[in-house]
């Protein structure tokens, strides 16, 4: 769906939408600020401080721009969570290893973006706060088992230690790139032509997923 | 150009003979507002031009009007139509009611007093622009008054011959009048000489006149070819290409008669610059160009489109009192599946209503909607709403229910339709600016062109469209007006704002209030007239935000950590304590105007990101109970 329109049209640059879930405490936006202040330092953290945060990669050769978007814990802002992911490339679910309704909303959410966004959303499912683990009540394997019957992968971080957080991103950047290669193929060279319709091409190729357990994703 | 709806006194007289029309048919509150609109547009035309020798008709028309206006000062308010008023002592209803009178200014508010005065979907703009939009010929005069200066256009040669007559005319007059009694041979060869002189004249005038109508064929011909050629690549032609084509040859015109644009292009080879760029394109937006021509073409399109719908006015069965459209409300969704182009199963409304009842409107897709994530707070806030005002609908049940969701199906066909039209108006202005200039082709000033050209393209727009909108998402914004009232003064605190994120000693603000700069900010969305300034706004008003909320948290010594930084868990929460304290219900429409109209390139960004946030708290504040007890924040 938006994948392609949102990556390769100029250049060799890709622009992701990545957006953050997460319960309130499960540390989700030390998470994305240890992530965006480790490289490049102050600069790159906005005046919207850690709700919306930008980050320019470069990953074999090709230039990428990430836009991180966090969204708010609270159920009672969930009605409109729908208009957060749409066009997202990626989501990066975020639980708190020693609180398992942490994880419990993980997977509804999981539901939640596969129905929306269908396949083409790389999931992360990351387990945070790995220098507790002595107070862990979600099991590795279960996290584990789960992520893959998903299509997603799952990855575990400690955002106080910086722990595992380089990787879960470039990780998800080399796979988003992938998504939007092969959508870039599988639309073949029709792309030049669509110079000036840029609300109508979204929606074509674009029939519901009938099965969320399939896993575009799995090959990063 | 054309000439929008025939002559100003028969557009009057038509005007007036609607109203008449209503009146019979007993539709007293219609027929009163149709008679002050067509004072109105008298007046109007009246101001703008001189209208030679119908002055006088025009003014008999509109003091015809006003009488028939006057007459309906002692029935209106004992109409049927109004029982509330039944009941209370009528004698005091009319005379405060009436003394202020149906006086020229306020006509539109006085008239729809019924809807406008509690005002929260009356279709005044808050902003302290006039409430009534003007009849579309006088829309389309003002855009071609814009623009005046420029259009100092050449004569024909017949308009010039015609001219000279005019003057040889009146010097025969002069000289017919300085003849003595007695000189009528005198007289007879002047106007004989006069009549020969002028016939001449206008004979060589015209055969010039066909002349260079000959070469202007002939050029345009050529110029075809070219345009034609240019687009040769592709086999078998679309409407569209056609069009383009056309448009492109009357580029390739202009550019003949005019040097301009080539100085111009130039000059930006040599130095190619942003600030110069920009230059150009308000030039370019100035000018007579043939881009100019199109793009008042499709304004005055989209307005013919919009002004019937948004000038009728509202019908008589709306309901009035909030529990009674309650229930009726509850089934629309958050936000309209509007935008064509967005996928199916992204949906913008997710099912917020417990009883399932949803309208055909959305019950297609909702089979596929999840229960996992109904939120049981939701459900329980609505069932403490719900049943005083669904007892209220079973009980006053009628037909015109029916009829007004009919009305509603049918605006929102509407609203699709003139959105779609904005959007191909604008691609089209693009490509043929880029196809103009090509050296405005690259990335980085495309995007300075369409930002012009959607600036020039909606600020006449923006108030007619909003309108729209408005009256498409009245109930919601009722709904949304409705907990503004109710919840103006709650503190930061009650709709979840973290503790450490205000100060909690009011003494430290100095008489105002926790977030107020970002307030006032918002309250200016309103005061622009093009999308991209209004986004701009937005974001202005989220970083103030998030710069409060970091200098109340360090005024209490929460210390600068990194990790303390604002995120949507706490930016939402604020954003929707700002939306209450704005109290400004038609924000809800220009959001969802805003959605619609927001180029995509900016949907992922900063701006993006801004106005999901801004709609995310308008439906939390839309969904808030009715009861002045806020649910538990968590």
């Amino acid at each position: 769906m938006a994948t392609a329109g949102a990556a390769g049209t100029s250049g060799r640059t890709y622009s992701f939408k990545v957006v953050l879930l997460g319960e309130g405490c499960v540390g989700k936006t030390s998470l994305v600020l240890r992530y965006c202040e480790n490289k490049f330092n102050d600069k790159h953290i906005t005046t919207l401080q850690a709700s919306f945060l930008t980050k320019k990669l470069n990953i074999t050769g090709k230039r990428v721009n990430l836009a991180i978007w966090d969204t708010a814990g609270q159920e009672r802002f969930h009605a409109l969570g729908p208009i957060y992911y749409r066009d997202s490339n990626g989501a990066i679910l975020v639980y708190d290893i020693t609180d398992e309704d942490s994880f419990e909303k993980v997977k509804n959410w999981v539901k939640e973006l596969r129905k929306m966004l269908g396949n083409e959303i790389c999931l992360c499912i990351v387990g945070n706060k790995i220098d507790l683990d002595k107070d862990r009540h979600v099991s590795v394997e279960d996290a584990e088992s789960y992520a893959e019957s998903v299509g997603a992968k799952h990855y575990h971080t400690s955002a106080k230690l910086n722990k595992g957080i380089e990787e879960l991103f470039l990780d998800l950047c080399k796979r988003m790139m992938e998504t939007a290669q092969a959508e870039e193929r599988a639309k073949g060279n029709g792309a030049s032509q669509s110079a000036s319709n840029r609300r109508g091409v979204q929606i074509v190729d674009d029939e519901p997923q009938a099965t969320p357990a399939g896993g575009c994703c799995s090959s990063g | 150009m054309a000439d929008g709806g025939g002559k100003p006194l028969q557009s009057a007289m038509k005007m007036a003979k609607q109203a008449i029309q209503l009146e019979g048919a007993d539709r007293q509150q219609e027929a009163y507002c149709q008679y002050l609109r067509t004072i109105n547009y008298i007046s109007h035309i009246l101001l703008q031009e001189e209208t030679q020798g119908e002055v006088e008709r025009m003014l008999r028309v509109a003091e015809q009007c006003l009488d028939r206006a006057k007459s309906f000062i002692g029935k209106r308010y004992v109409h049927p139509v109004n029982p509330v008023l039944h009941n209370a002592s009528c004698s005091s209803a009319d005379q405060s009611e009436a003394e202020p009178g149906p006086k020229a200014g306020d006509s539109t508010s006085g008239a729809e007093g019924q809807v406008d005065a509690s005002s929260p979907f009356g279709l005044s703009d808050d902003g302290g622009q006039p409430s009534s939009f003007p009849p579309p010929d006088v829309f389309q005069r003002q855009q071609t008054e814009a623009s005046h200066d420029c259009r100092r256009k050449t004569l024909t040669p017949v308009e010039e011959a015609s001219r000279q007559n005019q003057k040889l005319q009146a010097s025969y007059e002069a000289r017919v009048a300085r003849l003595a009694p007695g000189q009528a041979s005198q007289k007879t060869s002047l106007t004989l000489s006069l009549q020969r002189q002028m016939m001449e004249n206008l004979i060589i005038a015209r055969a010039r006149q066909d002349a260079l109508q000959r070469k202007v064929e002939e050029r345009r011909q050529r110029l075809q070819d070219e345009a034609n050629r240019r687009f040769a690549a592709s086999g078998a032609l679309t409407a569209e290409e056609q069009e383009q084509r056309l448009l492109y040859a009357r580029v390739l015109e202009y550019e003949l008669d005019h040097d301009w644009p080539k100085q111009w292009r130039t000059n930006i080879k040599k130095n190619p610059d942003a600030s110069l760029v920009l230059d150009l394109l308000s030039y370019l937006l100035r000018s007579d160009h043939p881009l100019v021509e199109l793009l008042r073409k499709h304004q005055f399109r989209i307005y013919n489109q919009l002004y019937p719908i948004i000038t009728q006015s509202l019908p008589q069965s709306l309901p009035q009192s909030l529990p009674q459209s309650l229930p009726q409300s509850l089934p629309q969704s958050p936000a309209l599946p509007l935008r064509s182009s967005r996928s199916n199963h992204v949906r913008l409304s997710p099912e917020r209503n417990p009883t399932r009842t949803s309208s055909s409107l959305d019950s297609e897709d909702a089979a596929q909607r999840d229960d996992s994530f109904e939120d049981l707070e939701h459900f329980l806030s609505q069932l403490d709403s719900a049943p005083r005002g669904g007892l209220q609908a079973e009980l006053t049940f009628d037909p015109s229910v029916e009829l007004e969701q009919l009305e509603l199906r049918a605006l929102k066909e509407h609203l699709k339709a003139i959105v779609r039209d904005v959007h191909g108006a604008i691609d089209q202005l693009l490509s043929l600016c880029l196809l103009s200039f090509d050296c405005l082709n690259t990335a980085a000033y495309k995007d300075l062109s369409l930002g012009c050209i959607e600036e020039a393209f909606f600020t006449p727009l923006w108030s007619p469209l909003l309108a729209l909108f408005r009256r498409v998402l009245r109930e919601r914004e009722q709904l949304f007006q409705r907990n503004m009232t109710l919840y103006c003064s709650t503190s930061p605190a009650e709709v979840g704002v973290p503790l450490k994120l205000f100060p909690q000693d009011p003494g430290t603000l100095q008489g105002s209030y926790p977030y107020e700069v970002a307030v006032q900010e918002l309250k200016l969305l309103v005061e622009d007239r093009c999308p991209q300034r209004k986004l701009d706004c937005v974001v202005r008003t989220l970083r103030l935000i998030c710069g409060c909320a970091e200098d109340y948290r360090n005024q209490q010594g929460g210390g600068a950590s990194r990790a303390a930084a604002i995120g949507a868990d706490d930016l939402l929460p604020i954003l929707s304590f700002v939306l209450l304290r704005c109290q400004c219900p038609q924000l809800l429409s220009e959001c969802a105007a805003l959605e619609e109209f927001i180029h995509e390139s900016f949907l992922i960004g900063e701006e993006g990101y801004c106005l999901t946030s801004l709609q995310s708290a308008l439906a939390y504040v839309e969904s808030l109970p009715a009861r002045a007890d806020l649910a538990d924040p968590e």
